[in-house]
């Protein structure tokens, strides 16, 4: 059926605009969102406190590569939470969720596990991953231990090949690497640059000390040691069923 | 902000992260992030297993009057887990898609009619207003984190997963223990909105898995050997 690696056919003319279909937001919407925003917490949102600009490429073609923008938050020393947009503005599209953990619970991690992740050092020390707006000086502390994380990130939309809703299977994605297949296009960087107005050579010479994982494990960034992707497809099946359904 | 979760694996934050963390939020753009204006409390289940129903509470974004985003944590709190991820889009959208992928969507007439899906703390009459929407609406979910089968770390494949569609299906003290905590009554709310009438062509025969489950699978694909690819990238 649906698999992450097969471009699916759509109604829905591809590409150019980067906003989904559909009607703007009645007045009407607008103030019911309004209303429910004075009147709910929405506690679990306000505890993001990062915001992160890095790039990220689909494990089952590394030649697609993507500017992601990562919510990040918190959960404790070891572990956090990302909401993924394609964008910081307004109108961002959410394309996954990423999580990230440190290094001594990726190793608890069993081999079949690990290789669903990838590893953050290279991405983090090239100055890929940047936090825009924020001084060196503050982003330092925290680099110090994100360097040595593995992250595991499932990509639902795959806006880069023009789908203007989320369709199909979840891709699996894979960090910057220094080796060739890894590696990403200078074009891409030039413009995220260009609209910070920061340069990623120059983070990369802020990091250089930076410590990584020694070494960094191998079952991270699976297709560096073992040439293999991953897909993920989805198959027609009976349901375990308490009643009936639909 | 420091926390200790009770489930996940970690040292509690220090306070210097937390620190770090309270100065970057306020220097930053966190635009996306401020178009969530709404928190639904609705019920999954695993697409292949009704069995295992899981509360997913949903912070919602519209991009548009037909289509939101949403993320899913398994508790309304400070130290939830971010567990999955639903967009919600109008039947003129979901009738766009093609057949293959209208069997991931399932529809939101039978959480609507029957009380289960709510805002919590918004009163009746403005809750019901979007009620009204949703119940023409289709939804397409996954799960990462299997919280239910007590993982505390998100761990294996994405999971497809699937809303309600008549009574009989969802657990009564899963039900009971929301009613309790929030203090509603699920009866009393369907009574209310008994008024509000499903999608104009009726759900579609091929949504909600068209009756059947979906179960993912992990698949391993060739990628070039990183020494074959010429160096491209100077």
């Amino acid at each position: 059926m649906a698999s992450s690696d097969k471009t699916p056919t759509s109604a829905l003319p591809m590409g150019g605009d980067p906003r989904p279909p559909g009607q703007p937001m009645t007045v009407e919407q607008h103030m019911i969102d309004k209303g429910a925003q004075i009147l709910q917490s929405l506690k679990p949102v306000k505890q993001m406190s990062q915001h992160a600009c890095t790039f990220a490429l689909y494990s089952h073609d590394m030649t697609r590569q993507i500017e992601t923008h990562h919510y990040i938050t918190r959960l404790n020393e070891d572990f956090l939470q990302c909401a993924v947009y394609d964008t910081d503005h307004a109108h961002g599209r959410l394309i996954g969720i990423e999580y990230m953990i440190s290094e001594r619970i990726f190793e608890a991690l069993p081999p079949d596990e690990q290789k669903l992740w990838h590893s953050h050092a290279y991405e983090i020390k090239s100055g890929l991953w940047v936090n825009p707006r924020v001084p060196g000086i503050l982003e330092k502390p925290e680099l110090e231990k994100l360097v040595k994380t593995y992250g595991k990130f499932w990509c639902t939309w795959q806006v880069d090949r023009g789908d203007r809703l989320p369709l199909g299977a979840p891709a699996l994605m894979m960090s910057p690497q220094p080796v060739n297949l890894g590696q990403v296009s200078p074009d891409l960087v030039r413009m995220r640059d260009n609209k910070y107005n920061i340069s990623t050579e120059a983070l990369r010479e802020s990091r250089v000390e930076l410590l990584e994982p020694e070494p960094i494990n191998s079952q991270a960034d699976y297709w560096k040691h073992h040439g293999k992707g991953f897909a993920i497809g989805i198959k027609v099946t009976d349901i375990k069923l308490r009643a009936p359904f639909p | 902000m420091s926390s200790t979760h009770p489930e996940v694996p970690g040292e509690p934050t220090k306070t210097g992260t937390a620190f770090l963390e309270t100065a970057t939020a306020t220097i930053q753009s966190f635009a996306p992030i401020n178009q969530i204006h709404q928190h639904l409390c609705a019920f999954h289940f695993y697409s292949y297993d009704m069995t295992r129903q899981v509360e997913a509470h949903h912070y919602c974004a519209h991009q548009n009057e037909e289509m939101r985003q949403c993320l899913i944590y398994d508790s309304p709190d400070a130290d939830a887990r971010l567990i999955g991820l639903e967009y919600v889009i109008s039947e003129p959208l979901f009738l766009t898609l093609p057949d293959d992928e209208k069997r991931l969507w399932h529809s939101h007439e039978y959480e609507v009619k029957s009380g289960l899906l709510f805002m919590p703390g918004v009163p009746g009459p403005i809750e019901r207003q979007d009620m009204e929407k949703l119940a023409k609406t289709y939804g397409k979910v996954f799960h990462f984190w299997q919280v239910d089968r007590k993982d505390n770390l998100p761990l294996g494949i994405p999971q497809v997963m699937m809303a309600f569609t008549r009574d009989g299906q969802i657990y009564e003290d899963l039900v009971k223990d929301v009613e309790d905590r929030y203090g509603i009554s699920v009866a009393k709310e369907r009574e209310n909105r008994a008024y509000i009438s499903g999608s104009t062509h009726g759900i579609h025969p091929l949504a909600n898995g068209g009756g059947k489950g979906l179960k993912t699978e992990l698949r391993e694909v060739d990628c070039k050997a990183p020494d074959s690819v010429p160096r491209v990238f100077v």
